[in-house]
C-alpha cells in the first residue's frame, strides 16, 4: 500500500512537472512570435490592395545616332529609344529583373567579371507624360496605372 | 397594281444606292506586326510588316483608331502617311519586351527588342476617312 502511494505520487509531481515544461515551450514560442512580427511589418512594401490602384512613374532615356539626316530624325529616332528604354523599366518595376552573375579567378585574382540582367514582359496602355531633348539625350517620361483587377484571377 | 416603268425606275434607283454605297464604304481586315530593337540606347531597327488577310480573322473590334484619309486605299499606304499615330495606337493595344543586357569587366552593353505580335486589324475606308479597328 505504501509503495502504492508512492508510486502515485511520484506520477502525479511527473506529470505536472510536465505540464510546466509545456507552458514554458508555449511561452518561449509565443514570444518568438511577438518578436519576429515587428521585423515583419518594419519592412514596408507597397501591395496592390483590392479596390485600390498605383501609379508607376519611370523615365527612360535614349540617345540619338551619330550618323542622322536632320536633327528632327534625331530627334524621332532618341525618343524611340527612351520610349523603349522607359518601357524596360516599367517592365523591371512590375515584372523584375532576372540576375545572372559569373567571376572567373585565377591565381586570386579576378580575370574575368560578368552580370547578366534579362527582362521579358508585356506593357499595356502606359502613357507618354513629357518628353525632354538636350544635347542628344531624349528623356521620356512615361507612367503606368495598375490596378488590383489587372491581376485577379 | 404599278406599271412596268414605275418598277423598273425604282429597282434601277435601288440598284444606284447599293452601288454608291459599296463604292463609298470598303472594308479589309490586315495582319500587322510591329518590331523595333535598340542597342546600347540607339535606336538599331524599325519594321512594321503589314499583309492582307488569306482568310477571315476571328474577333471582335476592340480599340480603333480614326485617320484622315488623303487618298489611301490601304492600311500600307494609311500606316506611312500617319506612322506615329499608329504607333502610339499599337502601344496602346500592348507591346512584348525582350530586354538583356551584359556588364563585362565594368563594361555594359544592352540590347532591347519592342514586339507587337502579329495581330488582325479591320480596316474601314470610308469617304473621308478610315478606322482601324484591332481584332481580339
Amino acid at each position: 500500500m505504501k509503495y502504492s502511494m508512492l508510486l502515485v505520487a511520484l506520477l502525479s509531481s511527473s506529470t505536472l512537472f510536465a505540464q510546466n515544461e509545456h507552458k514554458e515551450a508555449y511561452s518561449i514560442e509565443n514570444t518568438n512570435v511577438a518578436q519576429v512580427t515587428p521585423q515583419m511589418n518594419h519592412a514596408e512594401e507597397k501591395v496592390l490592395e483590392v479596390n485600390h490602384s498605383m501609379l508607376i512613374s519611370v523615365i527612360g532615356q535614349g540617345v540619338a545616332p551619330m550618323n542622322t539626316a536632320s536633327p528632327a530624325q534625331a530627334y524621332a529616332l532618341a525618343k524611340r529609344a527612351a520610349t523603349a528604354d522607359a518601357y524596360r523599366l516599367i517592365a523591371e518595376k512590375v515584372k523584375g529583373v532576372r540576375v545572372d552573375g559569373q567571376d572567373v579567378i585565377k591565381n586570386m585574382m579576378v580575370k574575368r567579371s560578368t552580370v547578366r540582367t534579362s527582362v521579358n514582359a508585356m506593357i499595356r496602355n502606359a502613357n507618354v507624360v513629357e518628353t525632354t531633348f538636350k544635347e542628344g539625350l531624349c528623356e521620356v517620361e512615361m507612367e503606368i496605372k495598375l490596378a488590383y483587377s489587372q491581376f485577379a484571377q | 397594281m404599278r406599271s412596268r416603268d414605275g418598277n423598273k425606275a425604282s429597282l434601277l434607283a435601288v440598284c444606284s444606292i447599293i452601288f454608291f454605297l459599296s463604292s463609298a464604304l470598303q472594308a479589309a481586315e490586315y495582319l500587322v506586326s510591329y518590331r523595333y530593337v535598340i542597342k546600347d540606347m540607339i535606336l538599331y531597327n524599325d519594321s512594321f510588316l503589314i499583309s492582307p488577310a488569306m482568310k477571315k480573322c476571328n474577333g471582335t473590334p476592340q480599340r480603333s483608331l480614326d485617320l484622315i484619309l488623303q487618298g489611301e486605299d490601304n492600311l500600307m499606304q494609311l500606316v506611312s502617311n500617319n506612322n506615329e499615330a499608329f504607333r502610339k495606337f499599337i502601344e496602346k493595344i500592348g507591346l512584348e519586351i525582350d530586354h538583356k543586357e551584359k556588364t563585362t569587366n565594368f563594361q555594359n552593353s544592352s540590347s532591347t527588342i519592342i514586339t507587337m505580335k502579329t495581330s488582325c486589324f479591320k480596316v474601314d475606308f470610308n469617304d473621308n476617312f478610315a478606322r482601324i479597328s484591332h481584332l481580339k
